[in-house]
């Protein structure tokens, strides 16, 4: 069995389908990309996966574990680790305190230390400062700890976003297009980042990107969604030669002539 | 901008503060038992507020039932050290963690319940708890109240209100600790996480349900001790004490003095404490004259009276980058 996997995967809305049926498996330190036109059904699998919205059926397994009865946050702590396509950055809090909530999983104090202010919570708070500003310090964020994350530009909010979701040392992350809202140079440095500390981490990816250029670039293996089938899989250099791929981006009758 | 900073407060927050406690400490015994009352009010109130603050202003959860827990407290100490005739430095502490438990149960809807759904249920808790209080009346003295005396420490009344201010004011700096070390914990960052995106923080790992409960329980724990604490200095409690305008004047203290931030509970409790007394010279007017400065300072500090502080920062720095401009101006030509 694979490392990560969704089988047979169903996510409906009233009587839409949003996904239908889709199965996908992730060795362990692989990287995956999820493409596919608006409206192919991209984010609600990731959120089916997160917990977020509910499954209409099929099973998610993490490492042998089955992970579907779990409620998100248990997902989240056994290793299920995500971004946002809109950052979903909380805006009234500093950067360090934005990134240091992605440590929540690995708290070392509790809920009474945290009350009583014990010098074990202290130095526990401490550590997690430290391991924050590593973070950040990875995409070049350090100088902008202290500011409030509600004043940044939003290429700077999926920075945040990402640095959040990998101080949660998660085994497999979930970016849902992570270069939207950048230039191609940032896109670059960001990808390369990301690359760095999964390798570092042992973190299997799972990326939604637009940007066919990264997204080529980056991953090993690419499955292909429309209308919320999966159309497709295979490396990228298959892929751009499949000719349902591109009939489902460039519309009926086009393959002929591509 | 200076780079100063104490355990992460910015100097302005910390030369406030500590100015503050040195007035708190230094004054009283220049002034009557008067003042020490008023004083001893605006301590217990900045222990509601600072409370409230952590459920609405960090957890974003509406509560419009704090005096209820106030009342809990108030009437839980009262009944254990007089009735039952434990120490009350035991019953107030009891009082607080039978307030907590009463918050652990009120929070089970707010599990379900958002914004002023959940301000309804709030609501419906006051009055079921201002019911119970006159129902009861072999636990609360019913709708005649009862009597709470002063405490005893070493053996020495604390007869006087300033002994008593006193010792309000080290609980009060207690629990200014306590929610300054909660707020920067993984716990108080969980209460922002939840305010600010659900599903963001569900994808941290950090539990919707346990986190909403975890902030009533802590709220109405400050509330319950608060609400000891006003027994014991006011003397004497009746259901009218706790009704719903003690609520909202909770609430007010926050959004006046600023949502999320304890300097803002702190000077909201203390501005709204002391205003009312001091509008006293506008006699029947009094009551309009203070609505109108609540509504002046929503319009004018959004961020309520902390807002006031990098307000004015902006504005000088504002006319220092003006100036410069005037003086490079005033250069080229």
């Amino acid at each position: 069995m694979s490392f990560f996997s969704i089988d047979n995967m169903s996510v409906i809305f009233g009587g839409l389908r949003a996904v239908s049926n889709v199965s996908l498996a992730l060795g362990e330190g692989e990287i995956h990309g999820v493409i596919g036109p608006n409206g192919a059904g991209k984010t609600s699998l990731i959120n089916a996966v997160s917990g977020l919205v509910p499954m209409a059926g099929g099973t998610i397994h993490l490492d042998g574990k089955p992970l579907q009865a779990l409620p998100p946050h248990r997902r989240a702590a056994a290793g299920i680790g995500r971004t946002f396509q809109h950052a979903e950055i909380f805006p009234d809090q500093s950067v360090i305190a934005n990134v240091m909530t992605g440590g929540f999983a690995h708290r070392q104090s509790s809920l009474l230390q945290d009350f009583l202010g014990t010098p074990g919570k202290a130095a526990a708070e401490r550590q997690a400062r430290r391991e924050a500003e590593q973070m950040l310090d990875a995409f070049g964020l350090l100088s902008f700890c202290d500011a409030l994350a509600g004043d940044l530009p939003f290429g700077t909010l999926k920075k945040i976003d990402l640095a959040r979701a990998l101080v949660g040392k998660p085994r497999v992350l979930m970016l849902d297009e992570p270069t939207s809202g950048m230039n191609d140079t940032e896109a670059q440095e960001v990808i390369a980042a990301c690359r760095r500390i999964a390798g570092e981490l042992r973190v299997t990816l799972l990326v939604i990107e637009h940007n066919m250029r990264v997204i080529m670039g980056l991953a090993n293996m690419i499955h292909v969604l429309d209308h919320g089938e999966k159309i497709a899989d295979g490396t990228p250099a298959e892929i751009q030669r499949n000719p349902l791929v591109i009939e489902a981006y460039l519309g009926h009758g086009s393959a002929a002539h591509a | 901008m200076s780079d100063f900073s104490l355990m992460g407060l910015k100097a302005p927050t910390v030369i406030f503060g500590a100015a503050l406690l040195l007035l708190a400490l230094a004054l009283p015994p220049w002034f009557g038992s008067y003042h020490h009352y008023l004083a001893s009010l605006a301590l217990i109130n900045i222990i509601m507020a600072v409370g409230l603050n952590i459920l609405t202003g960090n957890a974003g959860q509406i509560s419009l039932c704090n005096s209820s827990f106030m009342a809990i407290g108030a009437y839980a100490t009262t009944y254990l050290s007089v009735k039952l005739g434990l120490s009350y430095w035991l019953a107030l502490p009891l009082g607080g963690v039978i307030s907590a438990i009463s918050g652990f149960f009120l929070g089970f809807p707010a599990l379900r319940l958002r914004g002023f759904y959940l301000a309804v249920v709030t609501l419906g808790f006051l009055e079921v708890s201002q019911i119970l209080i006159e129902q009861l009346p072999g636990i609360t003295g019913g709708v005649r109240g009862i009597s709470s005396p002063r405490p005893a420490l070493f053996g020495h009344t604390l007869s006087s209100d300033l002994s008593f201010y006193y010792v309000i004011l080290a609980i009060t700096l207690a629990t200014i600790w306590c929610a300054y070390s909660l707020l920067r914990s993984p716990t108080g960052r969980a209460f922002e996480a939840i305010r600010s995106s659900e599903a963001a923080a569900q994808t941290l790992a950090v539990p919707l349900a346990q986190t909403k409960l975890a902030a009533f329980v802590i709220s109405a724990f400050f509330a319950g001790i608060g609400g000891g604490l006003f027994a014991s200095l006011v003397g004497f409690i009746d259901p009218l004490e706790f009704g719903v305008w003690t609520s909202v004047r909770h609430v007010v203290f926050i959004v006046v003095g600023g949502l999320g931030s304890i300097t803002g509970s702190v000077v909201g409790a203390i501005v709204l404490t002391v205003l009312p007394e001091v509008l006293r010279a506008f006699k029947e007017y009094q009551e309009f004259v203070f609505g109108g400065l609540l509504l002046v300072v929503l319009i004018l500090l959004p961020h309520g009276l902390v807002g006031l502080g990098p307000a004015i920062r902006a504005r000088l720095t504002q006319s220092d980058a003006t100036s410069v401009a005037a003086a490079q101006r005033g250069v080229a030509e």
